[in-house]
Protein backbone atom coordinates (compact mmCIF):
# COMPACT_ATOMS: atom_id res chain seq x y z
CA UNK A 1 0.00 0.00 0.00
CA UNK A 2 1.78 3.38 -0.90
CA UNK A 3 -0.20 6.82 -0.59
CA UNK A 4 -0.22 9.23 -3.16
CA UNK A 5 1.38 12.58 -3.69
CA UNK A 6 -2.33 13.88 -2.62
CA UNK A 7 -2.19 11.54 0.72
CA UNK A 8 -4.50 8.95 -1.28
CA UNK A 9 -4.38 5.18 -0.35
CA UNK A 10 -3.81 3.44 -3.60
CA UNK A 11 -2.72 0.03 -4.13
CA UNK A 12 0.62 0.27 -6.49
CA UNK A 13 -1.61 0.63 -9.58
CA UNK A 14 -4.18 3.39 -10.06
CA UNK A 15 -4.02 4.53 -14.15
CA UNK A 16 -5.61 7.15 -12.47
CA UNK A 17 -2.60 8.65 -10.63
CA UNK A 18 -0.07 7.67 -13.17
CA UNK A 19 1.24 11.33 -14.50
CA UNK A 20 0.10 13.01 -11.23
CA UNK A 21 3.18 14.05 -10.48
CA UNK A 22 5.20 16.06 -12.87
CA UNK A 23 8.81 14.93 -12.53
CA UNK A 24 9.92 17.82 -15.29
CA UNK A 25 8.37 20.36 -13.15
CA UNK A 26 9.69 19.60 -10.24
CA UNK A 27 13.35 18.43 -11.76
CA UNK A 28 13.41 21.22 -13.75
CA UNK A 29 16.01 23.19 -11.70
CA UNK A 30 17.65 19.94 -10.34
CA UNK A 31 21.34 19.70 -11.27
CA UNK A 32 21.31 16.03 -11.85
CA UNK A 33 24.96 14.43 -11.11
CA UNK A 34 26.90 17.34 -10.78
CA UNK A 35 24.80 19.24 -7.99
CA UNK A 36 22.51 19.05 -4.49
CA UNK A 37 19.21 19.12 -4.84
CA UNK A 38 15.96 17.56 -2.69
CA UNK A 39 13.05 17.33 -3.83
CA UNK A 40 9.66 18.65 -2.35
CA UNK A 41 8.30 15.44 -0.43
CA UNK A 42 6.02 17.47 1.89
CA UNK A 43 6.81 16.85 5.58
CA UNK A 44 9.41 18.38 7.70
CA UNK A 45 11.70 16.03 8.45
CA UNK A 46 12.48 14.36 5.14
CA UNK A 47 14.64 15.51 2.08
CA UNK A 48 14.14 13.64 -0.85
CA UNK A 49 16.82 14.05 -3.31
CA UNK A 50 17.33 13.89 -6.55
CA UNK A 51 19.95 11.19 -8.12
CA UNK A 52 17.53 11.86 -11.72
CA UNK A 53 21.09 12.64 -13.23
CA UNK A 54 23.02 8.95 -12.29
CA UNK A 55 20.04 6.60 -13.35
CA UNK A 56 21.80 4.11 -15.24
CA UNK A 57 19.66 0.83 -15.91
CA UNK A 58 15.93 0.09 -16.35
CA UNK A 59 14.71 -2.52 -13.71
CA UNK A 60 10.72 -1.70 -14.67
CA UNK A 61 8.85 -3.13 -17.69
CA UNK A 62 5.96 -2.89 -19.02
CA UNK A 63 4.31 -6.55 -20.10
CA UNK A 64 3.83 -4.86 -23.49
CA UNK A 65 7.33 -4.27 -24.05
CA UNK A 66 9.05 -6.74 -21.40
CA UNK A 67 12.55 -6.79 -23.66
CA UNK A 68 12.96 -2.90 -22.33
CA UNK A 69 13.75 -4.20 -19.15
CA UNK A 70 17.70 -5.11 -17.71
CA UNK A 71 17.59 -5.35 -14.14
CA UNK A 72 19.77 -7.94 -14.02
CA UNK A 73 22.75 -10.45 -16.03
CA UNK A 74 19.05 -12.24 -17.49
CA UNK A 75 17.75 -9.36 -18.77
CA UNK A 76 14.80 -9.94 -15.61
CA UNK A 77 12.52 -6.77 -14.41
CA UNK A 78 9.68 -5.52 -12.04
CA UNK A 79 6.76 -5.44 -13.78
CA UNK A 80 5.17 -2.12 -13.80
CA UNK A 81 1.66 -3.36 -13.18
CA UNK A 82 2.57 -4.00 -9.84
CA UNK A 83 4.59 -0.76 -8.73
CA UNK A 84 3.44 2.78 -8.11
CA UNK A 85 3.13 5.41 -10.66
CA UNK A 86 6.57 6.61 -11.90
CA UNK A 87 6.99 9.88 -10.35
CA UNK A 88 4.91 9.51 -7.57
CA UNK A 89 5.44 10.47 -3.51
CA UNK A 90 5.35 6.99 -1.77
CA UNK A 91 5.49 6.34 1.72
CA UNK A 92 7.10 3.09 3.24
CA UNK A 93 7.01 2.77 6.91
CA UNK A 94 6.04 6.74 7.16
CA UNK A 95 9.24 7.78 4.87
CA UNK A 96 8.40 9.70 2.07
CA UNK A 97 10.23 8.51 -1.46
CA UNK A 98 9.83 10.03 -4.38
CA UNK A 99 9.08 6.89 -7.09
CA UNK A 100 11.48 6.65 -9.78
CA UNK A 101 9.87 7.05 -13.55
CA UNK A 102 8.67 4.05 -14.87
CA UNK A 103 8.95 2.98 -18.62
CA UNK A 104 10.43 6.10 -19.35
CA UNK A 105 14.20 5.21 -19.92
CA UNK A 106 16.62 4.15 -16.70
CA UNK A 107 14.67 4.31 -13.42
CA UNK A 108 17.59 3.07 -11.35
CA UNK A 109 21.34 3.57 -9.89
CA UNK A 110 23.01 0.67 -10.85
CA UNK A 111 25.96 0.97 -8.20
CA UNK A 112 29.01 1.89 -10.05
CA UNK A 113 30.81 4.10 -7.53
CA UNK A 114 28.34 7.32 -8.14
CA UNK A 115 28.93 10.01 -5.61
CA UNK A 116 26.04 12.04 -4.87
CA UNK A 117 26.09 15.56 -3.53
CA UNK A 118 22.73 16.25 -1.14
CA UNK A 119 21.97 19.64 0.92
CA UNK A 120 24.05 19.99 3.18
CA UNK A 121 22.72 19.33 6.75
CA UNK A 122 22.71 17.20 10.15
CA UNK A 123 20.85 13.59 9.11
CA UNK A 124 20.17 10.79 11.40
CA UNK A 125 19.31 8.39 8.42
CA UNK A 126 19.92 7.36 4.71
CA UNK A 127 17.05 6.02 3.47
CA UNK A 128 16.64 4.18 0.29
CA UNK A 129 14.31 2.16 -1.61
CA UNK A 130 17.06 -0.27 -3.12
CA UNK A 131 16.94 -3.94 -4.39
CA UNK A 132 19.96 -6.10 -5.07
CA UNK A 133 21.17 -9.45 -7.42
CA UNK A 134 21.32 -11.97 -4.77
CA UNK A 135 21.99 -10.92 -1.31
CA UNK A 136 24.39 -8.07 -0.74
CA UNK A 137 26.58 -6.18 1.60
CA UNK A 138 28.74 -3.61 0.67
CA UNK A 139 29.68 -0.01 1.76
CA UNK A 140 28.52 3.64 0.89
CA UNK A 141 31.08 6.37 2.06
CA UNK A 142 29.43 9.52 3.94
CA UNK A 143 31.26 12.81 3.07
CA UNK A 144 31.02 15.94 5.78
CA UNK A 145 31.30 19.34 5.49
CA UNK A 146 34.44 19.37 7.89
CA UNK A 147 36.05 16.83 5.23
CA UNK A 148 35.72 13.91 7.40
CA UNK A 149 34.47 10.74 5.72
CA UNK A 150 32.53 7.84 7.13
CA UNK A 151 32.16 4.46 5.85
CA UNK A 152 28.49 2.57 6.49
CA UNK A 153 27.06 -0.81 5.83
CA UNK A 154 24.60 -1.14 3.16
CA UNK A 155 22.81 -4.39 3.07
CA UNK A 156 19.82 -5.51 0.40
CA UNK A 157 18.33 -8.22 0.17
CA UNK A 158 17.83 -10.15 -3.49
CA UNK A 159 14.95 -9.01 -5.18
CA UNK A 160 14.05 -12.57 -6.47
CA UNK A 161 11.69 -14.10 -4.76
CA UNK A 162 13.55 -13.64 -1.60
CA UNK A 163 13.03 -12.74 2.30
CA UNK A 164 14.36 -9.88 3.99
CA UNK A 165 17.06 -10.94 5.10
CA UNK A 166 18.61 -7.91 6.50
CA UNK A 167 15.69 -7.18 8.24
CA UNK A 168 14.45 -4.50 5.86
CA UNK A 169 10.98 -3.48 4.87
CA UNK A 170 9.02 -5.13 1.78
CA UNK A 171 8.51 -1.30 -0.17
CA UNK A 172 6.96 -3.15 -3.48
CA UNK A 173 6.80 -6.62 -4.86
CA UNK A 174 6.12 -7.52 -8.46
CA UNK A 175 4.13 -10.69 -8.36
CA UNK A 176 5.11 -11.81 -11.72
CA UNK A 177 8.86 -11.50 -12.62
CA UNK A 178 9.69 -10.09 -16.40
CA UNK A 179 11.82 -12.14 -18.57
CA UNK A 180 12.84 -10.56 -21.69
CA UNK A 181 10.26 -12.88 -24.00
CA UNK A 182 7.56 -13.67 -21.14
CA UNK A 183 5.99 -12.51 -17.79
CA UNK A 184 6.85 -15.65 -15.17
CA UNK A 185 4.24 -16.08 -12.66
CA UNK A 186 5.25 -17.71 -9.45
CA UNK A 187 8.41 -15.66 -9.05
CA UNK A 188 8.32 -12.45 -7.39
CA UNK A 189 10.30 -9.19 -7.78
CA UNK A 190 10.79 -7.24 -4.68
CA UNK A 191 12.01 -3.58 -3.87
CA UNK A 192 13.25 -3.46 -0.09
CA UNK A 193 13.33 -0.42 1.70
CA UNK A 194 16.22 -0.42 3.85
CA UNK A 195 18.34 2.37 5.91
CA UNK A 196 21.99 3.23 6.54
CA UNK A 197 22.80 5.31 10.12
CA UNK A 198 24.49 8.50 10.11
CA UNK A 199 26.12 8.49 13.22
CA UNK A 200 28.62 11.71 13.20
CA UNK A 201 27.05 14.95 14.20
CA UNK A 202 27.70 17.24 11.23
CA UNK A 203 27.09 18.27 8.44
CA UNK A 204 26.75 15.35 5.50
CA UNK A 205 27.60 16.99 2.04
CA UNK A 206 27.59 14.05 -0.03
CA UNK A 207 27.47 10.09 -0.41
CA UNK A 208 29.61 7.39 -2.46
CA UNK A 209 27.84 4.67 -3.78
CA UNK A 210 29.92 1.16 -3.75
CA UNK A 211 31.84 0.03 -6.69
CA UNK A 212 28.78 -2.79 -6.96
CA UNK A 213 26.82 -4.09 -9.93
CA UNK A 214 24.45 -6.11 -7.81
CA UNK A 215 23.04 -3.26 -5.94
CA UNK A 216 20.26 -1.32 -7.37
CA UNK A 217 18.82 2.42 -6.23
CA UNK A 218 15.67 3.38 -6.99
CA UNK A 219 15.23 6.46 -4.33
CA UNK A 220 16.98 8.06 -1.35
CA UNK A 221 15.52 10.11 0.88
CA UNK A 222 17.46 11.88 4.16
CA UNK A 223 16.14 11.76 7.69
CA UNK A 224 17.12 15.59 9.31
CA UNK A 225 18.37 15.43 12.81
CA UNK A 226 15.65 16.38 14.82
CA UNK A 227 16.72 19.34 17.09
CA UNK B 1 8.60 -49.68 0.84
CA UNK B 2 6.99 -48.49 -2.12
CA UNK B 3 3.45 -48.74 -3.60
CA UNK B 4 3.57 -50.11 -7.16
CA UNK B 5 0.08 -48.91 -7.94
CA UNK B 6 0.34 -50.96 -11.39
CA UNK B 7 3.49 -52.69 -13.11
CA UNK B 8 4.30 -49.36 -15.08
CA UNK B 9 3.73 -47.11 -12.10
CA UNK B 10 6.47 -46.33 -9.28
CA UNK B 11 6.18 -43.61 -6.55
CA UNK B 12 7.85 -42.94 -3.48
CA UNK B 13 5.48 -44.10 -0.18
CA UNK B 14 4.66 -41.31 2.21
CA UNK B 15 4.30 -37.41 1.03
CA UNK B 16 5.68 -35.31 -1.80
CA UNK B 17 9.17 -34.09 -1.47
CA UNK B 18 10.01 -31.34 0.88
CA UNK B 19 10.81 -28.57 -0.93
CA UNK B 20 14.19 -27.06 1.15
CA UNK B 21 15.42 -23.98 0.01
CA UNK B 22 17.18 -21.02 1.04
CA UNK B 23 18.13 -17.50 -1.52
CA UNK B 24 21.93 -18.11 -1.93
CA UNK B 25 21.94 -22.11 -2.41
CA UNK B 26 21.84 -23.54 -5.76
CA UNK B 27 20.13 -26.95 -7.20
CA UNK B 28 22.64 -29.02 -5.61
CA UNK B 29 21.80 -27.84 -1.80
CA UNK B 30 18.13 -27.82 -2.27
CA UNK B 31 17.92 -31.44 -4.08
CA UNK B 32 20.18 -33.06 -1.11
CA UNK B 33 18.53 -30.99 1.52
CA UNK B 34 14.83 -32.70 0.46
CA UNK B 35 16.74 -35.78 0.25
CA UNK B 36 17.96 -35.03 3.75
CA UNK B 37 14.82 -34.18 4.83
CA UNK B 38 12.97 -36.82 3.58
CA UNK B 39 15.69 -39.08 5.73
CA UNK B 40 15.02 -37.04 9.17
CA UNK B 41 17.83 -35.48 9.26
CA UNK B 42 18.19 -31.49 9.20
CA UNK B 43 19.47 -30.50 6.22
CA UNK B 44 20.99 -27.44 7.48
CA UNK B 45 23.42 -29.22 10.46
CA UNK B 46 24.17 -31.18 7.65
CA UNK B 47 24.87 -29.13 4.88
CA UNK B 48 26.25 -26.59 7.10
CA UNK B 49 28.56 -28.02 9.37
CA UNK B 50 31.70 -27.97 6.71
CA UNK B 51 33.21 -24.66 6.04
CA UNK B 52 35.73 -24.81 3.03
CA UNK B 53 37.56 -23.58 0.06
CA UNK B 54 38.75 -25.72 -2.65
CA UNK B 55 39.50 -24.62 -6.39
CA UNK B 56 40.54 -26.77 -8.65
CA UNK B 57 42.15 -25.15 -12.44
CA UNK B 58 40.45 -26.70 -15.38
CA UNK B 59 37.69 -28.56 -13.35
CA UNK B 60 35.37 -26.16 -13.52
CA UNK B 61 31.78 -26.42 -15.14
CA UNK B 62 28.79 -24.65 -16.71
CA UNK B 63 26.75 -26.18 -14.36
CA UNK B 64 24.31 -24.50 -11.89
CA UNK B 65 25.25 -27.41 -9.73
CA UNK B 66 29.06 -27.55 -10.15
CA UNK B 67 31.02 -28.51 -6.70
CA UNK B 68 34.82 -28.78 -6.72
CA UNK B 69 35.61 -32.12 -4.99
CA UNK B 70 38.12 -34.57 -6.03
CA UNK B 71 36.29 -37.64 -8.00
CA UNK B 72 34.17 -39.50 -6.09
CA UNK B 73 33.99 -37.21 -2.90
CA UNK B 74 30.94 -35.40 -3.82
CA UNK B 75 29.46 -36.24 -0.79
CA UNK B 76 32.36 -35.35 1.59
CA UNK B 77 32.54 -31.88 0.03
CA UNK B 78 29.39 -31.35 0.61
CA UNK B 79 28.87 -32.65 4.50
CA UNK B 80 32.98 -33.10 5.62
CA UNK B 81 31.60 -33.74 9.23
CA UNK B 82 29.18 -36.54 8.03
CA UNK B 83 28.44 -39.81 6.43
CA UNK B 84 26.92 -38.57 3.43
CA UNK B 85 27.54 -40.17 0.48
CA UNK B 86 26.91 -38.43 -3.17
CA UNK B 87 27.35 -40.56 -6.39
CA UNK B 88 26.84 -39.81 -10.05
CA UNK B 89 25.32 -42.42 -12.28
CA UNK B 90 23.91 -42.77 -15.70
CA UNK B 91 21.62 -45.65 -17.19
CA UNK B 92 23.96 -48.54 -18.11
CA UNK B 93 21.23 -49.55 -21.24
CA UNK B 94 20.46 -47.19 -23.77
CA UNK B 95 17.34 -49.97 -24.59
CA UNK B 96 16.06 -49.07 -21.29
CA UNK B 97 16.98 -45.83 -19.68
CA UNK B 98 14.48 -45.82 -17.18
CA UNK B 99 15.34 -49.24 -15.64
CA UNK B 100 17.73 -47.46 -12.67
CA UNK B 101 14.73 -44.95 -12.11
CA UNK B 102 12.10 -47.45 -11.65
CA UNK B 103 14.73 -50.00 -8.77
CA UNK B 104 15.10 -46.89 -7.09
CA UNK B 105 11.48 -45.92 -6.82
CA UNK B 106 10.61 -49.26 -5.78
CA UNK B 107 13.53 -48.91 -3.33
CA UNK B 108 11.59 -45.90 -1.88
CA UNK B 109 14.39 -43.96 -3.10
CA UNK B 110 14.52 -40.39 -4.77
CA UNK B 111 16.25 -40.05 -7.70
CA UNK B 112 18.14 -36.48 -8.46
CA UNK B 113 18.25 -35.93 -11.91
CA UNK B 114 19.77 -33.27 -14.17
CA UNK B 115 18.17 -31.58 -16.57
CA UNK B 116 18.21 -29.29 -19.00
CA UNK B 117 15.21 -26.35 -18.16
CA UNK B 118 15.18 -25.51 -21.92
CA UNK B 119 12.86 -28.64 -22.31
CA UNK B 120 10.83 -28.71 -18.85
CA UNK B 121 7.44 -26.78 -19.05
CA UNK B 122 7.34 -25.70 -15.27
CA UNK B 123 10.75 -23.51 -15.78
CA UNK B 124 11.25 -20.08 -16.99
CA UNK B 125 13.60 -21.22 -19.29
CA UNK B 126 11.12 -23.28 -20.88
CA UNK B 127 12.01 -23.05 -24.77
CA UNK B 128 13.87 -20.29 -24.39
CA UNK B 129 17.45 -20.67 -23.16
CA UNK B 130 19.33 -23.80 -22.05
CA UNK B 131 20.71 -24.05 -18.68
CA UNK B 132 21.85 -27.47 -16.80
CA UNK B 133 20.04 -27.75 -13.82
CA UNK B 134 18.87 -30.47 -11.03
CA UNK B 135 15.37 -32.20 -9.78
CA UNK B 136 14.16 -34.45 -7.86
CA UNK B 137 12.11 -37.21 -9.76
CA UNK B 138 10.00 -39.08 -7.03
CA UNK B 139 7.79 -41.03 -9.18
CA UNK B 140 6.97 -42.95 -12.91
CA UNK B 141 3.91 -43.37 -14.50
CA UNK B 142 4.75 -44.90 -17.43
CA UNK B 143 1.12 -46.10 -18.27
CA UNK B 144 -0.06 -42.34 -18.23
CA UNK B 145 3.17 -41.10 -19.51
CA UNK B 146 4.05 -38.67 -16.74
CA UNK B 147 7.15 -38.64 -14.26
CA UNK B 148 6.59 -36.96 -11.11
CA UNK B 149 9.27 -34.15 -10.56
CA UNK B 150 10.38 -31.43 -7.65
CA UNK B 151 12.61 -28.57 -7.80
CA UNK B 152 12.47 -25.86 -4.93
CA UNK B 153 14.07 -23.62 -6.67
CA UNK B 154 11.43 -20.47 -8.08
CA UNK B 155 9.25 -20.76 -8.73
CA UNK B 156 8.36 -24.35 -7.14
CA UNK B 157 7.20 -26.70 -8.46
CA UNK B 158 5.90 -30.39 -7.78
CA UNK B 159 3.83 -32.39 -10.28
CA UNK B 160 3.89 -34.34 -13.12
CA UNK B 161 5.52 -33.94 -16.26
CA UNK B 162 5.10 -35.65 -19.52
CA UNK B 163 7.73 -38.04 -19.83
CA UNK B 164 8.97 -37.26 -23.72
CA UNK B 165 9.39 -34.11 -22.18
CA UNK B 166 11.49 -34.95 -19.03
CA UNK B 167 13.30 -37.47 -21.36
CA UNK B 168 14.45 -34.93 -23.74
CA UNK B 169 15.62 -32.89 -20.72
CA UNK B 170 17.37 -35.29 -19.21
CA UNK B 171 19.03 -36.29 -22.09
CA UNK B 172 19.74 -32.99 -23.73
CA UNK B 173 23.12 -31.60 -24.96
CA UNK B 174 22.52 -28.90 -23.45
CA UNK B 175 24.27 -26.65 -26.52
CA UNK B 176 25.71 -23.56 -26.22
CA UNK B 177 23.36 -20.75 -25.81
CA UNK B 178 24.15 -16.95 -25.61
CA UNK B 179 21.67 -16.35 -23.62
CA UNK B 180 23.32 -18.11 -20.72
CA UNK B 181 27.29 -18.25 -20.62
CA UNK B 182 27.22 -20.13 -17.09
CA UNK B 183 24.81 -22.69 -16.95
CA UNK B 184 24.55 -23.99 -20.97
CA UNK B 185 27.50 -25.70 -22.98
CA UNK B 186 27.46 -28.61 -20.52
CA UNK B 187 26.01 -32.14 -21.61
CA UNK B 188 23.30 -33.27 -19.76
CA UNK B 189 23.59 -36.91 -20.53
CA UNK B 190 21.23 -38.39 -18.75
CA UNK B 191 23.02 -38.10 -14.99
CA UNK B 192 21.80 -38.87 -11.82
CA UNK B 193 22.91 -38.33 -7.98
CA UNK B 194 22.18 -40.74 -5.43
CA UNK B 195 22.37 -38.95 -1.90
CA UNK B 196 22.35 -40.63 1.00
CA UNK B 197 23.06 -40.53 4.75
CA UNK B 198 25.21 -43.80 6.07
CA UNK B 199 25.30 -43.05 10.04
CA UNK B 200 22.79 -41.03 11.35
CA UNK B 201 23.93 -37.60 12.15
CA UNK B 202 23.74 -37.53 16.24
CA UNK B 203 22.06 -33.86 17.67
CA UNK B 204 24.78 -31.46 17.42
CA UNK B 205 26.25 -29.99 20.73
CA UNK B 206 28.46 -27.66 21.33
CA UNK B 207 31.64 -30.54 21.32
CA UNK B 208 30.29 -32.05 18.40
CA UNK B 209 30.51 -28.21 16.56
CA UNK B 210 33.42 -26.79 18.33
CA UNK B 211 35.37 -30.14 16.80
CA UNK B 212 34.24 -29.07 13.01
CA UNK B 213 34.70 -25.49 13.52
CA UNK B 214 38.18 -26.41 15.22
CA UNK B 215 38.98 -28.64 11.42
CA UNK B 216 37.95 -26.22 9.18
CA UNK B 217 39.47 -23.51 10.73
CA UNK B 218 43.00 -25.84 10.31
CA UNK B 219 42.02 -26.18 6.68
CA UNK B 220 41.80 -22.15 6.21
CA UNK B 221 45.57 -21.71 7.93
CA UNK B 222 46.95 -24.86 6.66
CA UNK B 223 48.70 -24.63 3.24
CA UNK B 224 48.47 -27.88 1.13
CA UNK B 225 49.46 -28.41 -2.21
CA UNK B 226 45.90 -27.77 -3.58
CA UNK B 227 44.04 -24.86 -3.41
CA UNK B 228 42.58 -24.65 -0.44
CA UNK B 229 42.16 -22.40 2.45
CA UNK B 230 43.40 -18.87 2.27
CA UNK B 231 46.22 -19.64 0.73
CA UNK B 232 44.49 -21.38 -2.19
CA UNK B 233 41.95 -18.14 -1.93
CA UNK B 234 45.10 -16.29 -2.73
CA UNK B 235 46.24 -18.42 -5.61
CA UNK B 236 42.68 -18.34 -7.17
CA UNK B 237 42.24 -14.63 -7.00
CA UNK B 238 45.48 -13.88 -8.21
CA UNK B 239 45.02 -15.82 -11.43
CA UNK B 240 41.24 -14.59 -11.65
CA UNK B 241 43.00 -11.20 -11.49
CA UNK B 242 45.81 -12.09 -14.19
CA UNK B 243 43.27 -14.00 -16.80
CA UNK B 244 40.94 -10.74 -16.51
CA UNK B 245 43.62 -8.47 -17.67
CA UNK B 246 44.78 -10.77 -19.75
CA UNK B 247 41.26 -10.60 -21.92
CA UNK B 248 40.23 -14.69 -21.04
CA UNK B 249 36.76 -14.32 -20.81
CA UNK B 250 36.80 -18.09 -19.78
CA UNK B 251 37.80 -17.09 -16.44
CA UNK B 252 34.65 -14.92 -15.87
CA UNK B 253 32.49 -18.01 -17.54
CA UNK B 254 33.82 -20.14 -14.39
CA UNK B 255 33.75 -17.84 -11.43
CA UNK B 256 29.90 -17.23 -12.18
CA UNK B 257 29.09 -21.22 -10.95
CA UNK B 258 32.55 -22.22 -8.93
CA UNK B 259 31.56 -19.06 -7.17
CA UNK B 260 27.97 -20.37 -6.45
CA UNK B 261 29.36 -23.32 -4.46
CA UNK B 262 31.70 -21.66 -2.39
CA UNK B 263 28.80 -18.84 -1.54
CA UNK B 264 26.31 -21.37 -1.10
CA UNK B 265 28.39 -23.32 1.12
CA UNK B 266 29.45 -20.26 3.28
CA UNK B 267 25.77 -18.81 3.58
CA UNK B 268 24.39 -22.15 4.72
CA UNK B 269 27.66 -22.45 7.07
CA UNK B 270 26.88 -18.90 8.48
CA UNK B 271 22.89 -19.55 9.18
CA UNK B 272 23.95 -22.78 11.14
CA UNK B 273 26.80 -21.08 13.22
CA UNK B 274 23.93 -18.00 14.15
CA UNK B 275 21.00 -20.53 14.79
CA UNK B 276 23.36 -22.36 17.03
CA UNK B 277 24.76 -19.26 18.62
CA UNK B 278 20.79 -18.14 19.75
CA UNK B 279 19.72 -21.66 20.82
CA UNK B 280 23.32 -21.93 23.13
CA UNK B 281 22.63 -18.28 24.04
CA UNK B 282 26.43 -18.01 22.50
CA UNK B 283 26.81 -14.40 21.23
CA UNK B 284 30.42 -14.90 19.85
CA UNK B 285 29.30 -17.90 17.70
CA UNK B 286 26.62 -16.26 16.33
CA UNK B 287 28.12 -13.47 15.68
CA UNK B 288 30.82 -15.87 14.01
CA UNK B 289 28.05 -16.93 11.94
CA UNK B 290 27.34 -13.83 11.01
CA UNK B 291 30.82 -13.04 9.62
CA UNK B 292 30.34 -16.27 7.78
CA UNK B 293 27.29 -14.94 6.17
CA UNK B 294 29.52 -12.14 5.37
CA UNK B 295 31.74 -14.16 3.11
CA UNK B 296 28.33 -15.27 1.04
CA UNK B 297 27.36 -11.48 0.54
CA UNK B 298 30.61 -11.18 -0.53
CA UNK B 299 30.72 -13.18 -3.03
CA UNK B 300 27.89 -11.57 -4.81
CA UNK B 301 30.27 -8.75 -5.29
CA UNK B 302 32.99 -10.84 -7.01
CA UNK B 303 30.14 -13.19 -8.80
CA UNK B 304 28.25 -10.72 -10.57
CA UNK B 305 30.81 -8.20 -10.95
CA UNK B 306 32.46 -10.98 -13.63
CA UNK B 307 28.86 -11.83 -14.43
CA UNK B 308 27.98 -8.13 -16.25
CA UNK B 309 31.68 -7.92 -17.42
CA UNK B 310 31.98 -11.44 -18.93
CA UNK B 311 31.78 -9.67 -22.07
CA UNK B 312 34.83 -7.36 -21.84
CA UNK B 313 36.86 -8.89 -19.20
CA UNK B 314 39.96 -6.55 -19.13
CA UNK B 315 37.66 -3.49 -18.60
CA UNK B 316 36.42 -5.61 -16.13
CA UNK B 317 39.62 -6.18 -14.05
CA UNK B 318 39.55 -3.46 -11.63
CA UNK B 319 36.58 -4.25 -10.18
CA UNK B 320 37.02 -7.85 -10.12
CA UNK B 321 40.11 -6.81 -8.13
CA UNK B 322 38.31 -4.82 -5.81
CA UNK B 323 35.61 -7.19 -4.81
CA UNK B 324 38.22 -10.21 -4.74
CA UNK B 325 40.05 -8.19 -2.27
CA UNK B 326 36.78 -7.44 -0.28
CA UNK B 327 36.09 -11.33 -0.38
CA UNK B 328 39.63 -12.27 1.12
CA UNK B 329 39.26 -9.28 3.70
CA UNK B 330 35.70 -11.15 4.42
CA UNK B 331 37.30 -14.77 4.59
CA UNK B 332 40.19 -13.52 7.32
CA UNK B 333 37.75 -11.86 9.40
CA UNK B 334 35.75 -14.74 9.09
CA UNK B 335 38.25 -17.65 9.91
CA UNK B 336 39.24 -15.57 12.82
CA UNK B 337 35.64 -15.38 14.56
CA UNK B 338 35.06 -18.83 13.73
CA UNK B 339 38.37 -19.75 15.32
CA UNK B 340 37.51 -17.61 18.49
CA UNK B 341 33.98 -19.30 18.81
CA UNK B 342 35.91 -22.57 18.56
CA UNK B 343 37.91 -22.06 21.23
CA UNK B 344 35.46 -21.61 23.58
CA UNK B 345 33.06 -25.13 22.31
Amino acid sequence: MVLSEAGNVTENVLPSIRGAWNPEKVFRDAGGAGKASALPVGRGLYDAIDISGHRNNTAVSAATETTAGEFNVWRNSFAAEYLPAGGSLVHVDDVPFRFPPVCEGPDNIRCSGQFIRVPEGRYDWIHVLAASERRTEDTVELSFADGSVDAEALRVSDFWAAPAWFGETKAFESLVMHYPHHVQRGIPAVMWAQRVPVTRRTGLTGILLPRNVAVHVFALTLQRTET
Amino acid sequence: MTVEATARTYTITGPEPELWYRDLISCLQATCGSVLAREGADPLAVLGAGWQFLHMPGDVRSEEFYYPCSAGQLGRALAPHHDLSARWWQPADEGDVWREVRERLADDRIVIAAVDNFHLPFRPAYGDVHAAHLVLVYGLDETRGVVHVSDAMPPAFRGAVPIEEFRRSWGSANPTDAQDAFFSDSEIGLRCLDVSLGTPPAPLTPESLGDCLRTDVEGFTTETSSRTGIAGYDAFAGELRERCRAGDAGALRELYPFGWAMQAQASLHGELLRRCGRDWDDAVLAGAGRAVETVAHAWTGLRFTGAHGHGDPRAAAPDIAHHATLLRAAYARAVDAVGAAAARL
